[in-house]
C-alpha cells in the first residue's frame, strides 16, 4: 500500500462531496440563495434584472405607505382566525368521529382524504360553481330546492370564511390522517382502566384523547398558520378584484412584482420578507407559550 | 367476510349496551355519511355536469344531466386542445419525477449514508428550508432565473428550471433520510468490499432496494408537477408548453370562455390525479400516516 490511510479518507470525503455537489448546488439555487437575495432586493432598487441601487428603508417605508398593505395585513389576519376556527378543530373532530367508527373505517379514511389530491387551482375554481351568485350557482340551487332565496355567497364579509371553507375542505382529510396515527398511538388499556375508574365516554374523550393529541395538535397549529399567511392563488380567483376583501399579503406581493407598471421588485421583496420575520417571530412566540402552559398543567 | 368488529377508539364494546351509547354510535355514522358526501359531493357534481350543454347547464339547476351525452366533453377537449395540454404537462410531470428521485435520492444518500466530513452544515441547512415558507422566495427565485436566463438561455427556457426546482426539495430529502437511516449497513460493506464506488452502491444496491419510498416521492412529485402553477406560469405564459394548470388559469382570467367549458377544463385538470390516486392509495394514506407518527 503506497497512501496512508488519511490519504483514502480524504479521498472518499472528497468523492462523497463530489456526488452530492449537484444536489447542494439546486438547494442553493432554489432554496437558500432566493432567501438571502429576497433581504438584498427588499434594500435595493430594482429594475428589469438588475440592481439599481442601494435604498435603505424605502421600499418598506413605501410598502406601509400603502393602504393595500394595510388590507393585507388585516386579512391574513382574518384568514389565519377563519383557518383557526374552521381548518384547526374540523380535522380533529373528523379523525376522532371515523376512529369510532367500526365498520368501513378504510372506506371513510379514503374518501376523507380525497380531495386531498386535487391540484388546488382545480379546487377552487370548482368551488366558484357552488358559491355563484346567480340562481344556477349551485347553493343557490339548493338553497331555492329548499324554498329558500338566492343569496349573494361571495360579499365582502363573506369571502375569507367561503376561501377558508374551500381550503378545509381540501387540506382536512391529510391532516385527518396524521391525527389518527396519534388516536392509533394511545395505549387502550389507558381507556380500560379509566372505565374501571368509572369513566363514561365523554370522560374520556375530556381526559385521555384530547390530552394524547396535545402535542401534536400544537404542532400542526403552527404549520397551519405557516400555510395560510401564503395563501395566494385562493383569492386571485375568487375575490373580486376589490382589495379591502380579501387580497391577502402574498398577492401583494404577486401584484408588485408582476402586475405593476413599474419596477416594483423591491416592494415585493420587502413584502416578503416581512411575512418571513411575521411568522419566525409567532413560531418562537408560540413555542415559548406553549412550553409554559405544559409546565403549568 | 368476518362480522367481529373491533372497536380501537373511545368507545369500547364494553360500552356498547346502553341505549345512550347506542344513539351515539348512530349519530357518529350519520355525521361520517355526512363528511363522505361533502368530500365527494363536488366532484360527482362536476363530472355530472360536463355532460350539460351550456343552456341546460345556465337554466336548470338538476343534478343529473338531460342525457350522458359524451359529445360535450370532446367539443371542449378539440376546442381548448387539451391533447397538446396533457402532453406538455407529461413533459413538466416525467422530467420532475426524475430529478426529484435523482437529485433528492443523492442528497439523502450523501446525508445519511456517505457522511462526509461536514455534512451536518447541509443537513441543517435542509432542515431549516423545510421550515422557511416556500412561496416567499417566489420573486427572487424568478429573478436569478431570468437573470441566469440572460447568460444561458436554455436555463429559462422550456421546462428546465421547473424540472431542476423539483431536484430540491427538502421534504423529498428527509423522506429518502428517514428511509436510508433504517438502511442494513452489511449490504453497503460488502458491496465495497466487492469493489463498488460510493455511486455504484448508490444506484446498483441503494435505490434499487428502496423501491418503496421511490414509488411515494415519485407519486408527490407527480402530483406536484401536475398541480403546480406559479412558477409553471410565470416560465411557461406565452410559450408553446403551457401545462394545463397554466391554461386553466389562463380560461379564468380570460372572459371568452363559458362557463361549462370551463367546469369540463376543470374536470379533466383533476382525472389524472384521480387515476394516480386510485391506483396508489394506500401508499399515500399509509405514508403520510407513518411519517405523521415519526414527527
Amino acid at each position: 500500500m503506497q497512501h496512508s490511510k488519511r490519504y483514502w479518507a480524504v479521498k472518499s470525503h472528497t468523492m462523497s462531496w463530489l456526488i452530492i455537489l449537484p444536489s447542494v448546488v439546486l438547494f442553493g439555487f432554489f432554496m437558500w440563495a432566493p432567501l438571502l437575495e429576497s433581504i438584498r432586493m427588499s434594500f435595493s432598487e430594482v429594475r428589469g434584472a438588475e440592481y439599481v441601487r442601494f435604498l435603505w428603508f424605502d421600499n418598506y417605508i413605501s410598502v406601509f405607505n400603502d393602504p393595500d398593505f394595510g388590507f393585507a395585513m388585516r386579512n391574513n389576519l382574518m384568514y389565519a382566525f377563519w383557518s383557526l376556527v374552521l381548518g384547526f378543530v374540523i380535522p380533529i373532530i373528523m379523525a376522532m368521529l371515523i376512529g369510532e367508527a367500526a365498520r368501513g373505517r378504510s372506506f371513510l379514511r379514503t374518501a376523507a382524504y380525497f380531495p386531498n389530491i386535487m391540484p388546488g387551482l382545480a379546487a377552487i375554481m370548482l368551488w366558484q360553481f357552488f358559491f355563484t351568485a346567480s340562481k344556477n350557482g349551485v347553493l343557490n340551487s339548493i338553497v331555492s330546492a329548499f324554498g329558500g332565496e338566492p343569496k349573494e355567497w361571495l360579499t365582502p364579509e363573506l369571502v375569507i370564511p367561503v376561501i377558508i371553507v374551500i381550503m378545509t375542505w381540501k387540506g382536512a382529510g391529510a391532516t385527518m390522517l396524521i391525527y389518527m396515527a396519534g388516536l392509533a398511538g394511545i395505549n387502550p388499556e389507558l381507556y380500560e382502566a379509566a372505565t374501571i375508574d368509572g369513566a363514561g365516554v365523554l370522560r374520556r374523550i375530556r381526559h385521555i384523547t384530547l390530552p394524547a393529541l396535545f402535542n401534536l395538535a400544537n404542532t400542526l397549529l403552527i404549520l397551519q398558520v405557516i400555510a395560510v399567511f401564503q395563501i395566494m392563488y385562493e383569492p386571485m380567483v375568487l375575490g373580486r378584484g376589490v382589495p379591502e376583501d380579501s387580497i391577502s399579503l402574498m398577492q401583494l406581493v404577486w401584484k408588485y412584482a408582476f402586475q405593476s407598471s413599474g419596477f416594483e421588485n423591491g416592494k415585493a421583496a420587502a413584502v416578503s420578507v416581512l411575512i418571513s420575520v411575521l411568522l419566525i417571530v409567532f413560531t418562537l412566540l408560540y413555542r415559548k407559550l406553549s412550553t409554559r402552559s405544559n409546565d403549568w398543567s | 367476510m368476518s362480522n367481529k368488529l373491533e372497536r380501537t377508539g373511545v368507545i369500547r364494546e364494553f360500552d356498547v349496551k346502553t341505549p345512550r351509547v347506542k344513539a351515539g354510535i348512530a349519530f357518529i355514522y350519520l355525521a361520517c355519511a355526512v363528511i363522505v358526501v361533502i368530500s365527494l359531493y363536488p366532484l360527482v357534481w362536476a363530472f355530472l355536469s360536463g355532460f350539460k350543454t351550456y343552456t341546460e347547464f345556465m337554466t336548470t339547476g338538476a343534478f343529473l344531466p338531460e342525457n350522458f351525452d359524451l359529445a360535450q366533453y370532446v367539443t371542449t377537449w378539440k376546442e381548448l386542445k387539451f391533447t397538446k395540454n396533457y402532453l406538455n404537462s407529461l413533459w413538466s410531470v416525467a422530467g420532475s419525477v426524475v430529478c426529484a428521485l435523482v437529485f433528492n435520492g443523492v442528497l439523502a444518500y450523501g446525508l445519511s449514508i456517505l457522511k462526509p466530513k461536514g455534512y451536518k452544515l447541509v443537513l441543517a441547512l435542509v432542515m431549516i428550508s423545510l421550515l422557511i415558507p416556500a412561496t416567499t422566495s417566489l420573486v427572487p427565485l424568478f429573478f436569478n432565473i431570468t437573470r441566469i436566463g440572460l447568460v444561458i438561455p436554455t436555463f429559462s427556457e422550456f421546462f428546465w428550471p421547473l424540472w431542476l426546482a423539483t431536484g430540491a426539495m427538502p421534504f423529498f430529502v428527509v423522506l429518502f433520510k428517514q428511509f436510508f437511516d433504517d438502511f442494513p449497513k452489511s449490504i453497503i460493506e460488502a458491496s465495497r468490499i466487492d469493489g463498488c464506488g460510493s455511486l455504484q452502491v448508490f444506484y446498483r444496491i441503494v435505490m434499487p432496494m428502496s423501491k418503496p419510498i421511490c414509488v411515494v416521492v415519485a407519486i408527490y412529485a407527480i402530483n406536484g408537477a401536475w398541480s403546480d402553477f406559479l412558477l409553471p406560469y410565470l416560465i411557461l405564459r406565452g410559450s408553446p408548453w403551457e401545462t394545463v394548470m397554466v391554461q386553466l388559469f389562463t380560461y379564468q382570467q380570460a372572459s371568452h370562455v363559458n362557463e361549462i367549458v370551463i367546469l369540463r377544463a376543470v374536470v379533466f385538470a383533476v382525472i389524472p390525479p384521480i387515476l394516480l390516486f386510485l391506483a396508489f392509495q394506500k401508499q399515500l394514506t399509509q405514508n403520510l400516516v407513518s411519517s405523521g407518527i415519526k414527527g
